[in-house]
């Protein structure tokens, strides 16, 4: 290649790069003038008397002129467009942003306020919900939306038999349309909780004339009686959410939402370095968080999340269907070592399976074994007859990308600190997501690493599924204790919150002395945006609102 | 054997290919532990509705059986619905992600052909030279780089330090041209929009420059020695002798005959480059096929995971086809 060739190809590099600049260039803001004159603080308030949830809220003073557009990036995956079979967080979050249930969330805290219903009466002890529709409530394309609309949307569900069916059939008996505005939920027996259920998307109204009554519409767009309207959806590409012009209630702060979906958190963060998307949500690399606190651009908002990590004993295999073998490697665990090393701080250590901030949570495990207790562990260990000479032998089992690429390093800190106590002999071994499910299932894995995503926000939540016996099936129904049966079952339908309270406070003392499942950590909520973003809101929710959210104008 | 012949045997040549992919396939997905209904429903389902699922999606069949009912509906044109996320029709799945990966194949495969090309030439006729040595470093310190790092660097360099291109995805929202053939970029030409060619090009970019970058190594090898040993033969010595320009020597009679063996590494990269891209669909976001199998075997979800084999297979079988009759283009003496 002779000189005049090497200049003919820097040409075409420069030509390349020109018609990049060009095609893409720094984002244009369009904007609209809005008055404003206050945005409400939100308060963090608790359902009962616990302490209140740390939540974290921007900027609570708006600027006059907001941006039209916001751009969101997220790595999370849309899977159904229909809340028959939706039934995964991010899917719940956009749920949440084009529709609403009976009851919603209080922005900012775990309060459930009246949703699309202006009042509701609870008969017969709790088994009968008498819910009354509000009057001006109309589905995106300007159709009201009626009890029968509701109904037909509640029926779908269980008629469908989706994956969240089970909000529907485990607790309804039968819904009845009374007039145009009440429908009548009949349940099979009180569930003290059931309001909370009442919120979750499997309870949105969708419009019948859009939607096949009974077939799944995985692409479906649309949508419901919220603040958004779904405009535009590629799959795993974007989603456009327009303002509803038929929301009942305030419009959104910033008309469009335009969410990028990403299929790596470092190209994420990238894109929000490089101004392609204005907020970086759902789910940066620990590293990645800690980098960006640092960037003068960006802000970093940390919240309370309400997803929890924790170890399982399969009581049915020797030896963990020893106590004091369980209650040994409860005691020598080091949370601090995994939650500091591994995830630099982006997570907290767990005591209990009940998280931090919920009401009735205890933490259980400090209370009763310390923290990294390896003296205890090895008097634990020599009681159960093993010493020096005559190790533990464990085989803890994880998954290798299906709670993130830090998984391997957790089972490496827990294998470090159960082997602190030179009795005990751990063989990692991890198995892919599907092939893992499948073999803790059959009761096959010895010792196991799993997390949990509530459904609704409620104690009972986070105990009964793991501990009530056969109601942990993913586990391979290991553990069953028929006092702590009781108390969960009494706690379910007793409508006296006090009560309630304590049972649980109970039921999180046994599962500490019992330690069948050890927590190992809370998730915290990390957005990273930039400065000029506002009206943030995180709360254990875990569920972004986006039309609370506004961008300075011209920035 | 005639060309068409040639064409009709090389067709007929597929369906045994396809089958015994198809079977082994079908065998290991199902030897593998993991079953798709418990990855579909994660952990909270209860046995029952498991049970149930499995029934739906003919898994409790015995193993034969479900074998006869794919091939059937194969042989009537269809490949089935996925197992998991609303069970959309294969086709469709496949539909959305493969013209992705169609556009970043082509692109990381012309720049690794033009750059393999250009420096593989620049070392062929600079044989022996500092230029030649350079460019054989080169070819080994590209082939050697990890894509993810190259293409971070890339986006950190173009994407956030210099704003000229973007990091991720195929074009901005709003931007898509009326979909045609799924090709932004041809698709944009076709309906003649400026600004959709622009944006998809940008978006084009990154990705296939790391593609085509690492790629390009073995290309600048292979052209390398293939043109040193054409050159080094009788034919150009008496090319030479009749006093032919350098240039008319190099491109008419030397790099056409240095092209036979390249043209065949061309057909199988641009087969591997299909099925390979995971890495850099990964990078940059890119909604192509790679990311998106990887994803759909962790779910073991059978019917999408065989209907892609299935395609995938032809997909290979045409461009092999293609490659044989460029042949005979650039060989005369090849006949069929």
């Amino acid at each position: 290649m002779s000189g005049k060739d090497w200049g003919i190809a820097i040409v075409l590099l420069i030509l390349g790069l020109l018609i990049g600049y060009f095609a893409v260039g720094p984002g244009k803001t369009i904007t609209t003038t809005v008055t404003q004159t206050s945005v409400k603080t939100v308060t963090v308030t608790q359902t009962a008397g616990a302490p209140p949830p740390k939540t974290t809220t921007t900027q609570t003073t708006p600027p006059k002129k907001y941006a039209d557009t916001i751009v969101i990036g997220v790595t999370d995956k849309v899977s159904d467009l229909d809340p028959a079979n939706a039934y995964d967080f991010y899917t719940w979050e956009v749920f949440n942003n084009i529709g609403e249930g009976p009851f919603k969330y209080k922005p900012g805290t775990t309060e459930l306020i009246k949703g699309i219903i202006e009042d509701y009466e609870v008969q017969e002890g709790g088994k009968v919900y008498i819910l009354k529709l509000r009057k001006n409530l109309k589905f995106a394309d300007g159709t009201p939306c009626t009890a029968k609309d509701l109904k037909w949307s509640i029926d779908r569900v269980a008629r469908i038999e989706g994956d969240p069916a089970w909000f529907v059939l485990d607790f309804v008996n039968k819904t009845e349309v009374i007039d145009d505005y009440t429908l009548k939920i009949v349940l099979n027996q009180p569930v003290a909780f059931y309001p909370a259920v009442l919120a979750v998307p499997t309870y949105f109204p969708i419009p019948p004339d859009k939607y096949p009554a009974d077939e799944i519409s995985s692409d479906n767009t649309a949508g419901s009686v919220g603040p958004y309207k779904i405009t535009k959806w590629v799959r795993d590409q974007v989603l456009i959410l327009e303002a509803n012009p038929y929301y009942y209630g305030e419009k959104p702060k910033t008309p469009k939402v335009i969410v990028k979906f990403y299929k790596d958190a470092t190209t994420l963060r990238l894109a929000l370095e490089s101004g392609e998307i204005d907020i970086a949500w759902r789910t940066l690399n620990p590293t990645d968080i800690k980098d960006l606190t640092k960037k003068p651009d960006i802000q970093v908002i940390e919240g309370k999340g309400s997803f929890i990590r924790y170890i399982v004993f399969n009581t049915k295999i020797k030896p963990f269907d020893n106590k004091k073998v369980r209650q040994a490697l409860a005691a020598a665990l080091d949370r601090k070592a995994i939650t500091e090393r591994v995830f630099l701080g982006t997570v907290d250590p767990l005591y209990s399976l009940v998280p931090m901030g919920m009401w009735s949570h205890i933490d259980a495990f400090k209370e009763k074994y310390g923290e990294a207790n390896i003296e205890l562990a090895k008097k634990l260990l020599k009681e159960a007859g093993y010493s020096v000479s005559n190790k533990l032998k464990v085989e803890l089992w994880y998954t290798p990308s299906h709670y993130g690429d830090t998984e391997a390093d957790v089972a490496a800190l827990i294998k470090e600190a159960w082997e602190k106590t030179g009795m005990v002999e751990v063989t990692v071994k991890s198995a892919e997501w599907s092939t893992y499910l499948e073999l803790t299932r059959k009761g096959q894995l010895p010792v196991t690493l799993y997390g949990w995503y509530p459904d609704y926000i409620d104690p009972d939540n986070y105990l009964f599924p793991f501990l009530h016996t056969g109601s942990n099936r993913w586990l391979g129904e290991p553990y069953s204790n028929p006092d702590l049966d009781k108390i969960l079952e009494r706690a379910q339908v007793s409508l006296d919150q006090k009560e309630r309270e304590r049972l649980y406070k109970q039921a999180q003392q046994i599962l500490a002395d019992d330690a069948p499942i050890v927590p190992i950590f809370q998730g915290k909520l990390y957005v990273a945006a930039k400065k000029n973003v506002h009206g943030i809101v995180l709360d254990p929710i875990m569920l972004l609102r986006y039309y609370l959210i506004y961008k300075e104008a011209g920035s | 054997m005639s060309l068409r012949a040639y064409v009709i045997t090389r067709i007929l040549m597929t369906i045994p290919m396809i089958l015994i992919l198809l079977t082994l396939v079908f065998l290991v997905m199902r030897v593998l532990p993991g079953n798709p209904v418990i990855a579909i429903v994660g952990m909270k389902a209860s046995p029952e509705y498991i049970k149930k699922l499995e029934h739906q999606l003919g898994l409790d069949k015995p193993l034969w059986q479900q074998y006869l009912d794919y091939l059937g509906n194969l042989l009537r044109g269809d490949l089935g619905r996925s197992m998991i996320w609303g069970k959309r029709p294969v086709i469709q799945e496949i539909m959305d992600h493969f013209p992705a990966t169609l556009e970043l194949t082509i692109g990381g495969f012309l720049v690794s052909v033009l750059l393999g090309l250009a420096t593989g030439m620049l070392a062929g006729i600079r044989s022996g030279g500092k230029v030649d040595a350079s460019m054989r470093i080169y070819s080994i310190v590209v082939y050697s780089l990890f894509i993810p790092l190259l293409g971070m660097m890339l986006q950190l360099v173009f994407g956030v330090w210099l704003h000229m291109l973007p990091v991720g995805g195929r074009i901005d929202p709003g931007m898509e041209p009326p979909s045609m053939t799924g090709l932004y970029v041809l698709d944009s030409i076709i309906s003649l929009k400026m600004d959709s060619l622009l944006n998809s090009l940008a978006h084009l970019a990154l990705p296939s420059l790391t593609l085509g970058l690492v790629l390009s190594g073995i290309y600048t090898r292979l052209v390398r020695s293939s043109l040193m040993e054409v050159l080094g033969q009788d034919f150009i010595r008496a090319c030479k002798a009749r006093g032919l320009p350098g240039r008319a020597i190099l491109f008419k009679h030397a790099l056409k005959n240095a092209l036979i063996p390249i043209l065949t590494m061309m057909g199988l990269q641009f087969a591997l480059l299909l099925a390979g891209a995971v890495l850099t669909e990964t990078t940059f976001s890119w909604p192509g096929m790679g990311t998106f199998l990887v994803e759909r075997i962790t779910y073991r979800d059978f019917t999408t995971i065989q209907g892609a084999i299935v395609f995938y297979a032809l997909f290979v079988a045409l461009v092999s086809l293609i490659v044989d009759l460029v042949y005979a283009y650039v060989d005369p003496r090849i006949r069929y």
